[in-house]
């Protein structure tokens, strides 16, 4: 039986942060939750009918939701590494479980993690002195997020940009640490022009592969060239402009996935985080997205 | 005891001079005044006389930070100070809801005060309304609060500072900066015991060396929600008045020290610990006191 394409977000998404509220909050001694932050992204999510949803990344850009909370980083300007880094205390679990608990039964959860390779090139290495050493301990420090995370989410959501423009030839290494026998199924989502890194990329150790079609429609034919049976999730709608693709122009453009990549094609995204664009741009793709799903699951 | 090798600002704010290397001009404090129900006039001329008598014998400058807490009390609070605080005597501004502060800024602007006028504060909460009324009426100095609901060490502290911690477009010095305000007074935002409060007074060196501008907290802040305190009645405001010392110890250069009631309390104990200071600054850094300095003043 033909599997279901699901419709999915890759990560982030816009929330209006109330800075007065929490100024207040600082004044008044008053503990102010972040839940109402993670319960705006996670309402617009499922309100738009997405089958498959994340926590927002409402805390911090996604470098920074890491580094943050990682031991050895520093944030500055960039994230600064001033000492080994490791794993202290779960990072973004919390909100993964308060996220499960805003969603309806049907509604899956995506836990997001940044790429080790990506958090590397993100910070001013100021310790190790050598790039593939705190690669891998991002990783094993990713891992162990992963670990986490692998009891509270249905999949588990590598983003790794920096693979577009530079891979490294441990890249597939890197990414086998965080994946390596990890119970919920895996996605790498790589955005930016992939078509030099392809045969890389079909090899990876993860279940899905996730790139931005969308922005970058030639893509398509670079993948022809290099039959695979990964699964595929699909960039449907684009993240850097804030024109709302329409349902119509969504479903042309997923028909041409199905055609090339058979029956391997499971999801469909964005192109990438929806962060920066205004939340009512995002809602409405989110929306469009999810009925060209609907359209293209026969519904 | 220790010196920053970052130039370390000195601001003169209408008289006052604030900043510097420690063990250089002594420490700054702010006395509250109207914190709580209707503004007593006569209790806070008494307050200011006090504290201008102790400033005059020791040496250590108080500023009366006028809390106003209602629109109603804008107009008397502003006609009080024209007419009781000394001419061209600063004086700091302490307001949270931001149509308080703007309408605050319109009547110092108009009543020429914003010259003595600092600022108590800029912060993440900050209206555009409030920046906009700020680039109208600028006032002299102004504190900036580098409270970051993200990470409250003092790493946390400088993020929000340098970048907003991605809650604002700009860091809270580029956005004082823009709006005009060079004179700024860093408040190192102390928190409630259980959420890093030490970290206040951990940032005072460390903010000082990153920016070199002066800074200072309201540490007796973590006292008042010290809740355990209240079982020792006795205790609590030694507790209260001594918390202040950690300011000038470790390198700060203002203390917002609660009540002005507090005031024959908190100037002897911080002149004396600016004596101590400055005797080990001096005999180890150079660093030689002003003439204004307590140590000048009191042992002779």
């Amino acid at each position: 039986m033909k599997q279901k394409l699901k419709t999915s977000v890759i990560g982030s998404y816009p929330i209006s942060i109330n800075t007065q509220e929490l100024m207040n909050g600082y004044f008044s001694e008053q503990q102010i939750s972040w839940t109402q932050y993670i319960e705006q992204a996670i309402q617009d999510m499922t309100a738009a009918g997405i089958n498959i949803v994340s926590d927002g990344q409402t805390r911090d850009p996604f470098i920074q939701l890491f580094t943050r909370k990682l031991q050895g980083c520093r944030i500055r300007e960039r994230t600064e590494i001033i000492g080994r880094v490791e794993h202290q205390s779960p990072i973004i679990i919390q909100d993964q479980i308060y996220a499960r608990r805003l969603l309806p039964r049907h509604v899956e959860l995506v836990g997001v993690l940044t790429g080790p390779y990506t958090l590397t090139k993100s910070s001013v290495d100021s310790y190790y002195h050598d790039e593939k050493e705190l690669a891998f301990d991002f990783a094993k420090a990713l891992r162990k997020e992963a670990e986490l995370l692998g009891k509270r989410v249905d999949l588990i959501s590598i983003d790794e940009p920096v693979f577009s423009n530079e891979l490294p030839e441990y890249a597939t290494e890197l990414i086998q640490t965080i994946t390596n026998g990890l119970s919920p199924p895996t996605r790498l989502h790589v955005c930016g022009d992939v078509s030099g890194i392809i045969p890389q990329l079909v090899d990876m150790p993860v279940d899905i592969l996730s790139h931005e079609f969308k922005a970058s429609p030639h893509l398509f034919d670079e993948f022809q060239q290099y039959p695979s049976r990964k699964h595929m999730c699909i960039g449907a709608v684009r993240s850097d402009d804030v024109a709302v693709e329409s349902v119509e122009e969504i479903v042309s453009h997923v028909k041409k996935a199905l055609v090339l990549f058979d029956g391997n094609v499971v999801q469909i995204a964005p192109d990438c985080g929806q962060r920066l664009l205004p939340r009512n741009i995002a809602f409405q793709k989110l929306k469009n997205l999810a009925a060209a799903g609907e359209m293209l699951n026969g519904g | 005891m220790f010196s920053f090798t970052k130039e370390q600002k000195v601001f003169d704010i209408s008289g006052l001079t604030i900043g510097g290397q420690p063990g250089m001009y002594p420490t700054v404090l702010f006395g509250g005044l109207f914190f709580k129900g209707e503004p007593d006039f006569d209790d806070a001329k008494r307050h200011l006389q006090t504290s201008y008598e102790h400033s005059k014998r020791t040496g250590v400058p108080v500023i009366p930070d006028f809390f106003i807490r209602k629109v109603e009390y804008i107009e008397p609070i502003l006609s009080f100070i024209e007419k009781v605080v000394p001419k061209k005597h600063p004086f700091s501004i302490d307001i949270i809801e931001p149509s308080i502060k703007i309408q605050t800024l319109e009547q110092l602007g108009s009543r020429k005060l914003l010259p003595r006028t600092i600022y108590n504060s800029i912060h993440i909460g900050m209206t555009k309304e409030e920046n906009d009324a700020l680039r109208t009426y600028t006032p002299e100095a102004a504190i900036v609060v580098a409270f970051n609901p993200k990470d409250k060490s003092p790493d946390g502290k400088i993020e929000v500072l340098e970048n907003g911690a991605h809650l604002l477009e700009f860091g809270l010095l580029d956005i004082a900066r823009r709006i005009g305000i060079e004179k700024l007074l860093i408040d190192t935002a102390a928190l409630a015991p259980g959420e890093n409060s030490g970290a206040a007074i951990a940032a005072l060196p460390v903010i000082k060396e990153e920016y070199g501008l002066p800074t200072g907290c309201a540490i007796h802040n973590v006292v008042e929600k010290s809740r355990w305190l209240n079982d020792f009645p006795f205790a609590k405001k030694t507790v209260d008045v001594a918390s202040n010392n950690a300011i000038p110890l470790f390198g700060g250069d203002y203390a917002i020290f609660g009540p002005i009631e507090n005031v024959e309390l908190v100037v002897p104990l911080i002149a004396w610990q600016d004596i101590l200071v400055s005797e080990y600054t001096e005999n180890y850094f150079g660093i030689s006191p002003v003439a204004s300095h307590p140590r000048r003043k009191l042992l002779k």
